[in-house]
């Protein structure tokens, strides 16, 4: 069953974040993605996350591939302009890449390149169109593609969000997102009225939401993710936990445990995004009951 | 209006190979901006020659974008022909106008930024991205392709904390567009999906 299917099949599902190097060196990332395998559904790569130049998302998932994960391919809107961005779409699916995460781009002057040209051609909800477009066969100007491509598409999404956000995602959906990634999520109430918020945008459920989770580390991890995280609230509580823990890293794995525990019943599934790697991962999920 | 700020005085000299120089000021933008107009020139003039420049003279052309006769700027000006090159304290706009009608180098004193505006005495920068098929009342008069860093036509990026974009210390420009938007009582021109912008709708719309 591929990640599509799984999807539909209304499964639980567990997505883990794996970072393509910085480099041409495959050892570390191929190490990383083994800690999940077995564990996920699905294996993101990231496209030059946080606008820090690492190898192209399409290369990683393509050698992670020849490994036996089914993996989705990030692609944002900030380094492609039209032309770019299909032929990435289009060589990706060659290579047998069947699911992509869009999303905006963090902005180059956040990464190592700063004086780097911005592109963002097409936004978010205009990639998704296109996207949509491959799939049935023609290109973006309306021209017959030899063999279209068949993507699940999803986007991103803050969870604590306001009407214009929610408006956002709302047109990401109509422009044919079937999965939804979120930002960390560290408070499940306000999860809830998230999920509550967007209920009568999802579909009935054809959408899937799946709730994103970061295994703090350290109190400063955690002051350093509300800072420099946009859409990352850790409530006061949680960061007295990890001032307070005897073991950080033990009480980090805990925390996300239990958001993962209370949130199997809230939405579609959970996505994990170490600070470091995986070595953790496995822990947390048996913890949290869900492998 | 036009905003321009001005090259390191430094920079400006690096770049003036030349000994005897004519200064020329514009009346319009960069004089409202106060980065070329007068006052500026004078002192630019004074700078160079305490940097050991031969300043032949100096003028603030009503508007230096706008030239209807090189001929007159040349002969209420004797210093121009006195001179080996010539420093403009104009947008890019003046600089190219006056590189077209001297024989001479031309070198520019400022550096543009955007298209902005006045309103009262505050300045605004980057209020038009000149994208050349203007929608910006579906926005409340708020252009996202230069106010908002990455140009979204659909709605924000998630990337803004606390109201401030993730570039610098502006308000993210959607959050601005949602509030006039509502205050004009046409929320509903948020839920418009843009298509992907016509980039041959741009003057010269191979140019980056």
């Amino acid at each position: 069953m591929n990640f599509g299917d799984k999807l539909l099949s209304g499964k639980f599902i567990i997505t883990a974040e794996v970072s393509p190097p910085k480099g041409t060196d495959i050892e570390e990332m191929l190490k990383d993605a083994s800690l999940v395998k077995d564990l996920t559904d699905a294996i993101n790569v990231t496209d030059n996350q946080r606008a820090l130049m690492r190898m192209s998302a399409q290369a990683a998932c393509s050698l992670l591939r020849q490994e036996g994960y089914e993996t989705i391919m990030h692609l944002t809107c900030r380094d492609r302009n039209r032309l770019a961005l299909q032929s990435e779409l289009l060589g990706a699916s060659a290579m047998g890449i069947r699911n992509v995460l869009v999303m905006s781009g963090d902005h180059p002057v956040k990464g190592d390149h700063e004086g780097a040209k911005p592109v963002y051609d097409l936004d978010s909800v205009q990639l998704l169109g296109l996207i949509q477009k491959l799939n049935r066969g023609f290109d973006f100007s309306g021209n017959l593609l030899a063999g279209g491509t068949d993507f699940c598409t999803g986007a991103v999404t803050n969870t604590d969000t306001n009407e214009l956000a929610l408006i956002k995602l709302s047109k990401k959906i109509k422009m044919g997102a079937s999965f939804i990634q979120t930002q960390a999520v560290f408070d499940t109430g306000k999860f809830c009225e998230f999920m509550d918020k967007i209920e009568p945008k999802h579909e009935g459920g054809r959408v899937k939401i799946i709730a994103g989770i970061i295994p703090l580390k350290s109190e400063k991890n955690a002051k350093f993710l509300n800072s420099n995280i946009a859409g990352v609230k850790i409530p006061e509580d949680i960061i007295h936990r990890m001032r307070t823990a005897k073991n950080p890293e033990a009480c980090g794995m805990k925390i996300a445990a239990d958001l993962i525990n209370e949130l199997r019943d809230m939405c579609d599934g959970v996505h994990i995004m170490p600070i470091g790697n995986h070595e953790n991962t496995r822990e947390i999920l048996e913890m949290a009951g869900i492998i | 209006m036009i905003i321009s700020r001005q090259k390191e005085f430094k920079e400006i000299l690096r770049n003036l190979n030349e000994w005897n120089i004519f200064i020329i000021g514009c009346g319009k933008c960069a004089a409202k901006m106060r980065v070329g107009g007068e006052p500026e020139v004078i002192e630019m003039g004074k700078k160079l020659r305490r940097a050991g420049k031969n300043i032949t003279g100096w003028t603030v052309l009503s508007s230096a974008c706008s030239i209807p006769s090189w001929e007159d700027v040349l002969s209420c000006n004797p210093g121009v022909k006195k001179s080996d090159a010539l420093l403009v304290m104009s947008c890019g706009g003046g600089v190219s106008a006056i590189s077209r009608l001297a024989g001479i180098t031309v070198y520019p004193a400022l550096d543009t930024e955007s298209l902005g505006g006045v309103c009262g005495d505050e300045n605004l920068k980057e209020l038009c991205g000149m994208c050349g098929e203007c929608k910006v009342w579906i926005f409340g008069g708020i252009c996202p392709i230069s106010q908002c860093s990455k140009g979204l036509l659909n709605g924000p990026c998630g990337g803004a904390v606390d109201g401030k974009c993730e570039v610098d210390e502006r308000s993210c420009a959607w959050d601005e567009i949602y509030k006039k938007l509502e205050k004009l009582g046409k929320l509903e021109y948020l839920e418009i999906i843009h298509e992907p912008k016509d980039h041959t709708k741009k003057e010269r719309s191979g140019k980056v």
